[in-house]
């Protein structure tokens, strides 16, 4: 049973992660650059050749990753059935998404060889959403 | 506004709004006995009914404030609402908060408000 706590934080962290995605996805489309606060290598990273998984662009799939956790939350929280499924159905979703954020991390580490900002954010968003469930399933 | 600072009190108050909506659909009833009375007799539907419609109410603006999409009028929407909160449940602990997020929405509002609608305002002045 996660705490209200761990729910509170879990909403937190996929609401930024849409803000965050939603910020890319309008940059985007309107052929401009995101801001790049630490580093250089957003541009390099975001129009490389790996922006994109099944040939869906990866903020796309990010904003539905991150709609999915806030939607999958907030039924946990309100207790919209059937309960069961999403109490299955989160944690495999993060574990899914953290794996991702760990291949997308390695391509930018080794393959790319530079680092963007917004991708690693989008990362540690997920790792910390995988290390509060860790957390609050062993309590 | 610096534009970090903006986005950064854009997307706390757009999370405020979002949990906040989710505990009122979760346990309406708990949230409308913050109500006083006198303020209740004014509901022109049940409580659990407008309970539910403050949790929806909540919950689009906070989306709406998350994506960036029509803020101004998002902001708008929840400084009011603020307000009707403040009159209708009164003085107690908590008021200050209120207020706290109160002050950061009318922030974001002046901030985020169309620039056609300032050009608007000046023209009449000066007509």
């Amino acid at each position: 049973m996660v705490p209200m706590t761990a729910f509170a934080l879990l909403f937190t962290l996929s609401a930024i992660g849409v803000a965050e995605t939603v910020y890319l996805i309008r940059k985007r489309l309107a052929s401009e650059r995101p801001v790049c606060p630490i580093g250089g290598g957003c541009e390099i990273v975001l129009e490389s050749k790996y922006n994109k998984t099944f040939g869906i662009h990866n903020d796309v799939l990010g904003l539905l990753f991150y709609l999915a956790a806030s939607v999958v939350t907030a039924c946990l929280v309100i207790g919209i059935e059937p309960m069961t499924l999403w109490e299955t159905v989160f944690p495999i979703m993060i574990a899914f998404g953290s794996l991702m954020s760990l291949y997308l991390t390695y391509l930018q580490w080794r393959v790319i060889k530079f680092w963007c900002f917004w991708c690693l954010m989008s990362a540690s968003t997920i790792w910390l959403m995988a290390i509060i469930i860790i957390i609050s399933a062993s309590i | 506004m610096n534009k970090s600072s903006y986005h950064i009190l854009r997307v706390g108050l757009a999370v405020t709004f979002l949990w906040v909506g989710i505990l009122i659909a979760k346990n309406p009833l708990d949230w409308g006995s913050f109500i006083e009375p006198w303020a209740a007799g004014f509901l022109p539907g049940s409580l659990h009914s407008a309970m539910v419609a403050t949790a929806v109410m909540d919950i689009v603006v906070g989306f709406l404030l998350l994506i960036d999409f029509w803020t101004w009028l998002a902001a708008l929407v929840a400084a009011f609402h603020l307000v009707v909160v403040l009159v209708v449940t009164g003085i107690g602990n908590v008021t200050v908060r209120d207020i706290g997020l109160l002050a950061g929405m009318l922030a974001l509002m002046a901030d985020s408000r169309p620039p056609s609608f300032l050009a608007r305002l000046k023209s009449r002045k000066y007509a």
